[in-house]
């Protein structure tokens, strides 16, 4: 697994993108090392949702570098999204299919073969219900959905994992269900950068937040034990963030 | 496996899950065997009436009893064009014109008894034959079927979601068009089927069915190719599908239903009504044999008792009524051939623009391809009535020879009590005159004539498939 010289896994340094003559990232920094889960906070318009394009490579940035696990997603999207696994706010799963055939195609699309009992482990793992182990997922909530796309990505051990909004929608226990899913996969040592606007799930979940807005990171906050974060500073940081942007 | 193979195998798995896709594959695929069989069994019934009739009207004809012969020149003889094998797949302008001829002297009839005239109206929007559910059914059942093939995974998020599966736009793409292409070969497969079973038949060439097949082999790509062309362009698989119904309404039904009213409009061809006084009015001018005084049968009679050394026509060693007849005939079969041949040139003039419209509509340069390939195109119906006129003259003029040759000219305007008995010669004359036989073009003049096309449709499948290009360059930016 090619890394760079710090070991980052994802290193966005002062990048600038423009859409058209609207700035939308204004010498956004920021790094995500191994086993790190890194949360961006920030209100609509931030640049959340460019962030993670960039990094998938759909967007090219105009100036600034960005790595993911040391390739430039503008440069080689391929090689770059061979070390991502994706999971976004409305996980994009075949309805025709059920569980273990979204698993089994999504991951022999990305060149796996992994076996039937592998797929079971990875639900098992995610605590996904046996009895949706075959049904299609037209009928699955977007917790269930979740499951589905982490247990691919933990199949998939990619050194990246990118959440868009992962909280969006779920209940309390749902998003302490998939709170727990993520510990795991950092535990295993990816990089995780999760982009939301939820404060609570981020402070649970993250060991750094930084705060985007109008394209750039403008407060960073590290998990200190016991408490964690300080919830009510950071509410009152990102409220002003906000109501600035 | 590939992610091509991968991609193309869930597009079907996705199509066999879906009841409506399967049911109206199914459903296309028994109406293209019920058309095969239905035109097979049409095909097989006309040949049979055509060729019944053909034997009574010899029959009726050679079993005239001793006559003179102008009697047999206005007895006239029927003549039936027979279907060549391929009509089954594709009976073209047959329908239309008419397949059996009245043969008589003096007087060119046209072709009558086109099933067209004799059916519903509803038959101009289109026979139930093979050629008609490929040309107009399937590309719809494509579109039905592949308008989501792309659109719905945008739609959807899942083109992203496989994107960063590290799956290129390119393999999306090519795994769409193997899944949507390998139903176009599904569809076409009962097609071939029919062509197999044309193949055994007495006259059926290999060279004309391999372009047909290639035609519309040509023409499945093509419709596979624009809906996923469509499908990747729109932003919803509603848009494509709309977008896709109003391209095959535009390509499928309303162009080659437009293309031949220009076509007449930019050449018009002169009513029946015009051609038949313009042609009396011509008539007239050549001359009237009955008429003494009339200027060209007197410089004729002239030039005829010259030629003989005689100096009344009753000293001529032949039938000077017999070379009247001869002469009269030549006179108006060249009329009648000007006339037709000016018909023909129109015709031939509508034809080209009309072939033309195949730049603008791959339908109509399928059917292009499809009648001139089955020998049921305007030109062959164009050989049938010149191989017709050709033998009608040969007929008359064989009739109008033995009248100069085997009834005395004493006898022929003779009109004592015997004298019709004199006047007639034997019926063994009329056993003696050819029967007609339609010769058919030949394979590589089938091949030759469908080959610019079958051009059209490449060059058509060469630009979509250039079109598709930028279209996959777009899809991996996979803009949401």
């Amino acid at each position: 697994m090619p890394l760079t010289a710090t070991g980052q896994r994802i290193i966005l340094s002062d990048v600038h993108l423009s859409y058209g003559s609207q700035p939308v990232l204004r010498g956004l920094t920021l790094h995500v090392e191994p086993g790190e889960i890194y949360a961006l906070l920030g209100g609509n318009g931030a640049g959340k949702s460019t962030t993670m394009s960039t990094l998938l490579g759909f967007t090219r940035p105009d100036s600034g570098t960005v790595l993911v696990a040391g390739h430039d997603p503008a440069a080689e999207p391929d090689r770059a999204r061979e070390q991502i696994a994706y999971v976004p706010e409305n996980v994009a799963l075949y309805e025709h299919l059920n569980a273990r055939e979204n698993a089994a195609y999504l991951l022999a699309l990305a060149g796996l073969q992994p076996g039937m009992q592998d797929i079971e482990g990875a639900f098992e793992a995610t605590g996904l219900q046996r009895e949706a182990w075959d049904k299609r997922l037209s009928g699955f909530s977007k917790g269930m959905r979740q499951k589905v796309a982490i247990a691919i990505a933990l199949l998939r051990e990619v050194p990246v994992l990118l959440l868009d909004e992962p909280s969006s929608g779920l209940d309390p226990r749902a998003t302490a269900d998939f709170n727990r899913l993520v510990h795991d996969v950092a535990r295993r040592g990816a990089a995780v950068l999760m982009v939301t606007h939820d404060l609570l799930s981020a402070a649970d979940i993250a060991d750094r937040i930084g705060f985007l807005d109008a394209g750039r990171i403008v407060d960073e906050a590290c998990a200190q034990p016991p408490e964690r974060f300080d919830v009510r500073a950071l509410h009152r940081k990102f409220t002003r963030e906000v109501a600035v942007a | 496996m590939s992610p091509v193979t991968l991609i193309a195998r869930d597009e079907l798995r996705l199509m066999r899950r879906n009841r409506v896709a399967v049911i109206a594959f199914a459903l296309l695929v028994l109406l293209t065997l019920a058309a095969a069989l239905i035109s097979w069994s049409h095909q097989q019934s006309i040949s049979q009436t055509r060729a019944r009739f053909q034997a009574q009207a010899a029959e009726a004809f050679e079993a005239q009893p001793d006559r003179h012969p102008h009697r047999m020149v206005h007895f006239g003889n029927f003549i039936f064009r027979p279907l060549g094998p391929l009509a089954a797949f594709d009976p073209g302008v047959d329908a239309f014109t008419g397949n059996a001829m009245f043969l008589e002297g003096h007087r060119q009839n046209s072709a009558n008894f086109g099933d067209i005239r004799q059916s519903s109206l509803l038959v101009r929007f289109g026979q139930l034959t093979p050629a008609f559910i490929l040309q107009v059914i399937a590309p719809l059942l494509l579109i039905f079927l592949g308008y989501g093939a792309i659109a719905r995974e945008r739609e959807r998020g899942t083109l992203r979601q496989m994107l960063v599966q590290g799956v290129s736009a390119r393999s999306l793409v090519t795994g769409k068009l193997l899944a949507l292409g390998s139903i176009a070969a599904l569809v076409g497969l009962p097609a071939m089927i029919t062509f197999l079973a044309i193949a055994g038949q007495p006259g059926a060439s290999a060279g004309p069915m391999l372009v047909i097949a290639l035609g519309y082999a040509a023409y499945l790509c093509l419709w596979t190719i624009i809906v996923i062309l469509v499908s990747a362009l729109a932003p919803r698989g509603r848009d494509a599908l709309l977008a896709l119904l109003a391209l095959w309404a535009v390509l499928v039904i309303l162009a080659p239903r437009v293309a031949p009213d220009i076509a007449a409009q930019a050449h018009a061809l002169p009513t029946r009504l015009e051609t038949d006084i313009a042609i009396a009015q011509d008539l007239h001018r050549l001359g009237d044999s009955h008429n003494p005084d009339d200027p060209f049968f007197t410089a004729f009679k002239e030039r005829t008792l010259r030629r003989y050394g005689v100096t009344r026509v009753e000293d001529l060693p032949v039938n000077y009524k017999g070379l009247l007849a001869l002469e009269g005939e030549a006179l108006t079969s060249g009329l009648f051939d000007d006339y037709a041949n000016r018909s023909f040139a129109i015709q031939a003039d509508q034809s080209r623009l009309y072939d033309g419209f195949g730049i603008v509509s791959p339908a109509i340069a399928l059917k292009r391809v499809s009648m001139a390939a089955a020998g049921t195109d305007l030109a062959g119906h164009r050989r049938f009535l010149s191989q017709a006129e050709a033998y009608r003259y040969d007929m008359v003029q064989r009739l109008n020879r033995l009248q100069a040759e085997a009834v005395s000219y004493q006898n022929d305007t003779a009109s004592d009590a015997g004298a019709d008995q004199r006047k007639r010669i034997s019926a063994d004359h009329w056993h003696a005159i050819p029967q007609f036989r339609f010769q058919p073009a030949s394979a590589a003049d089938l091949v030759k004539a469908s080959l610019p096309g079958l051009g059209l449709l490449i060059a058509w499948l060469i630009a979509a498939a250039l079109a598709l290009l930028p279209v996959v360059r777009h899809l991996q930016k996979a803009r949401p």
